[in-house]
Parts: structure tokens; sequence; C-alpha cells
């Protein structure tokens, strides 16, 4: 066996490892289902993809959990527990539940959202 | 209230025909204005705007502003934001009418397997110095027939009726209703008609809305004093609690709003009461439903004192004196005074038979059936408050198709839109040469 050949094993290894590793930026979802469930439950009333809206742009969503470090747990903690929310001019609103309790469902609109 | 109109030729009828199942064009402008009419238009050449009417159900005036009901939005409703700041997707109608039909939704009590939540319309619209002329396409579930009068051997009882009516959703009625095409328009003197619509006017207490009781109405200051029976569409500002159809304004509040222009056309074409004419309803909404002066195509063919009906078809003319119950939706079962007049015998043979419900009035608009080809749909008509003239800004519109054999809310609705006759706007009005 040659050294180059021996060497092949190991480069994917370590290309599968970075990948785990970046996980939550190329944690896979599909869109188009997220975008109708989104839609379904009239999220898109309050959240625009880049414009803000009665609640932020997903854009500045998906930047401010980057920033602070939250993960797809946080996301679907916001959209499940109807938690208060304060909006633009300083009042408090519960956020509305998303009509679905299917934890894949729900994991694949956080990862869409969180991609914008 | 001159109703009288040309029509499209033959040949366009029947291309249009082809290709849609229903075809309407409507027409407004300022009375007394002579007009080359609707034979002088090329609509080939006339840009179409495509528009998606959808079922709103129960979503009144009130329903928006019910922070339980629409729920993250009642403030924002009562402050004055559009539908379409937060409706704003481009499948909005689609997604918002397949909900309330889907079954067991809030707003639509009343079970209708089948309804499509949306209906596409085609909309064309074009002036010339004097008129502004539309034309609707759209393919729906549509009628021409309004209900009957049935002889059951003792009386006659009215047959058929619409859609959401009670004897018809319990199946001893059969629904017949006639299709209506109908379009609001504001010149902008109505608060919040740009940003809400015809949601303006649909209240609670209306019909098929939790409608009000008899008691109710005759108790009510405003309703008596315009002698009204019923609640219908109302504007926020003739009533002192806009939510409310009770707080009516006095009458020389509501002349003094009207005076300011603070009201909005309705101008609706119907497909059995106005067709055959080549007429359309011209009216406007304030503090009730309003007909603009002049007669209107409205007329019982049931005499009150004998309670029979007044006219029959003239057999010579239409092939026979009633309406037999395969024929139901089959022909063109209109009843027009000056063509088809003939002599009432309901106490013999005439068992089973039918009698149109309605008739065109002795109006000068009464000339015969016109306008209807393989199923081609005509609208025609006039409004008498000199608004469908060229400015240079648009008018806030709202669109309502009823079909399928209903009436009142079963209707389709559009979000406000704005319609320019020499203006920018949604839909742009052609200027004819």
């Amino acid at each position: 066996m040659s050294h180059q050949a021996k060497r092949r094993p190991l480069i994917a290894l370590v290309a599968v490892a970075g990948f785990c590793l970046s996980a939550p930026a190329f944690a896979q979802f599909d869109a188009e289902a997220a975008e109708n469930v989104f839609k379904e439950n009239d999220c898109h009333k309050c959240h625009h993809a880049t414009k803000a809206k009665k609640g932020p742009a997903l854009k500045k969503i998906a930047a401010k959990y980057k920033e602070k470090k939250l993960d797809e747990k946080e996301a679907i903690k916001h959209m499940t527990a109807g938690q208060k929310v304060k909006l633009d001019d300083g009042k408090e609103e519960d956020h509305k539940i998303i009509d679905t309790k299917d934890v894949k469902v729900q994991t694949n609109i956080a990862r869409w959202m969180l991609s914008h | 209230m001159d109703k009288r109109n040309s029509i499209l030729p033959d040949a366009k009828m029947k291309i249009l025909a082809a290709s849609v199942a229903a075809v309407v064009a409507a027409r407004f402008c300022r009375i007394g204005g002579q007009d080359a009419g609707t034979t002088a238009i090329d609509w080939d050449k006339i840009t179409a705007t495509r528009l998606t009417l959808f079922y709103p159900g129960q979503s009144s005036y009130e329903w928006l502003r019910d922070a339980a009901a629409h729920k993250g939005a009642a403030s924002e409703t009562a402050r004055g934001d559009s539908c379409v700041s937060c409706h704003d997707d481009a499948k909005e109608e689609q997604r918002q009418g397949a909900k309330i039909l889907r079954g067991n939704h809030p707003l639509e009590p009343i079970a209708l397997p089948g309804k499509p939540g949306h209906v596409d319309v085609t909309i064309q619209a074009a002036y010339d110095d004097k008129n502004a002329y539309l034309r609707y396409q759209w393919k729906g579930n549509n009628n021409i027939e309004y209900p009957y009068y049935r002889y059951d051997g003792k009386e006659w009882k009215v047959y058929g009726g619409p859609r959401l009516d009670k004897p018809v959703q319990e199946g001893k009625q059969p629904a017949i209703y006639e299709t209506r095409m109908s379009l609001m328009l504001d010149d902008g003197k109505v608060p919040l008609f740009k940003e809400q619509g015809c949601w303006l006017t649909c209240h609670e207490g209306e019909r098929d809305l939790n409608p009000a009781t008899k008691e109710d109405v005759a108790a009510d200051p405003l309703l008596k004093a315009i002698k009204k029976s019923d609640v219908r569409k109302y504007l926020p500002s003739s009533r002192n609690n806009p939510s409310d159809w009770k707080s009516g304004k006095s009458l020389d509040e509501i002349a003094r709003i009207k005076a300011a222009g603070g009201f909005v056309d309705l101008i609706q074409w119907r497909g059995h009461r106005t067709n055959p004419v080549g007429g359309t309803d011209d009216g406007y909404v304030l503090e009730y439903r309003n007909f603009d002066s002049g007669k209107n195509h409205f007329a019982s063919n049931l005499d009150s004192a004998t309670k029979q009906p007044k006219f029959m078809f003239d057999a010579g003319k239409f092939g026979a004196k009633a309406v037999s119950a395969d024929q139901v939706g089959k022909k063109d079962n209109f009843l027009i005074q000056e063509q088809q007049r003939g002599a009432v015998r309901p106490e013999r043979g005439l068992e089973g038979g039918r009698h149109p419900a309605e008739v065109c009035p002795d109006a000068g608009g009464c000339h015969g059936v016109r306008g209807r080809q393989q199923g081609l749909r005509h609208l025609e008509g006039r409004h008498v408050d000199g608004r469908g003239r060229a400015s240079a800004e648009p008018y806030n519109v709202g669109f309502a198709l009823h079909d399928d054999n209903i009436t009142t809310r079963g209707h389709y609705v559009s979000y406000t839109k704005t319609l320019g006759i020499g203006a920018k706007a949604d839909i742009v009005a052609v200027k004819l040469p």
C-alpha cells in the first residue's frame, strides 16, 4: 500500500469531523416545508424575512441568536411556550404558540428561521 | 336613472365565452353622460390585471378589532393599520380562504365542503372623456337564477334560496341564487377605506352575521327614521359607536357626511335582476346599503294582497307558462314584463310550476334579455354622483363576487386595491382614443 493511499481515509475523517463541528451552521432543513408551516401559522404576519413588521425580521432574529450563541432549542422554546414578547411601542403580548407538537416539524422551522 | 347601454358584439362574446365560464363587463360613469358604449372598446388591447378574491367568512369590522379573535392584530386594526400591512404574502388570499373553509374554523360555522377558498378575477379598465369602463372575467359556480314561487296545491311558497339559508342547509330547499359582482369605490374621502376597505361596511347585526332581532330593529331610531326593517352594510362614520349598529347618528349628521363625500359607491351586476336588461345596481353605502335616486331593478312578483304571482311567462314567447323542475338552471328563466307578461291562473294546472320571484320594474331600461350568450355575463351601469371620472389621484376600490348560489357574507372579497383613471394604480384604466 502506498503512502498516498494510506492518507486518504485520514483526509476523509478530518472532513467529516469538520462538518460535524460546524453542524449548527450547516443544519439541514426543508425550506419549503418550513416556510409553509410558518405561513400556515400566520407567523409571516409579524415576521418578514428581511424587514421589521410587528415582530423582528427573521434575519435580525438569526443574527441575534448567532451573537448570543443560542441554538434551535431556544427558538423552539420561543415558538411553543407562549412567553411574553415586548413590542416596539413598549406593550407586551403573548407570543403565538405554533400549532404543532411534532418536534421534527418544530426543529425544521427553527433551523430554517435561523438560516436567514 | 337610465340603465340602457350598448353591449359587446356577438363575435367578441363568443370568443370570450369559449375560454371562460363567465365574463362580466361593467361600466360606471356620471349621470347623463353620452358614451360610445362598450362596443367601441377593443378589450384585447386593454391591460388585464389579475386579482385573487378570497372567502372571508364572518370577519366583520368587529371581529377585526376583537383581541381574542383577531389575535395579535386587534390593536393594529383599531389604530388604522391596513389589512395588507400584515397580510402581505404573495399567496395570502389563497391561504386565508382555504383556512377559513377547511372546516371548524371560527370564522365559518357552516360547513361548505368543496367550496374553493379563492377565485381569480381578471379586471380590465378603460375610460374616455365621459365614462369609465370595467370588465371582469372569472371562473366560478355561476348561476343567473333567483328563487321561484311554487304552488303546492294550497298556496304559493318560495322555492329555493341562498346557500347559507337554514332551509337550504337543512336540505329542505335547493340552493338557488343569482351570481353577483360588486365594486365598492371611494375617492379618498372615507376614513380608513384605503386601509381596510369593504371590512368597514361589514358589521355584526347584518344578515348572516348574528342578525339583529326584528324587535331591536323596530326600536332603533335611525332605522326607524329611514324606514328599514333590517341592518345592512354601514360605514363607521354613521354610528356614534362604529361597532354598535344601534348607535346611529342623526339624519342631519348623516346628511352632512354624505354631502362631504363620506360614502362609498356600490355598483353591483346581478345575474338575474340586472343582467337581462343590461343594467347594474347603482347604490352607495353610508348609514345603510342605499340605492341612488331613480328606480332600481328590484320588484317582487308576488302580489302582496292576493299572495299570488303577478305574472307568468308568455307561453308564446317563452315556450311555457312556468318553469319545470328539470329546467331550473338550464334556461334563461328571466321574467321581463315588457317581453313575457302573461295572465296568472294559479288555481289549476300549475301544481309544481314555478315562477321567478322577481321581475324587472317598468323602468325605461327594461328592454329585454341582452348581453348573454354561452355563459357570457355582461354588466353595464351608471352611477350618479360624478365619480369614475379621470382624476390625478387613484380611487380606492374593493371587489366582491357572490357565486355558488350565495348571498350576504358568503362572497369572495379583495383586499383594498387602487383604480387609476389617469393615475398610477393597481388597476390602471387605459385612455380610449
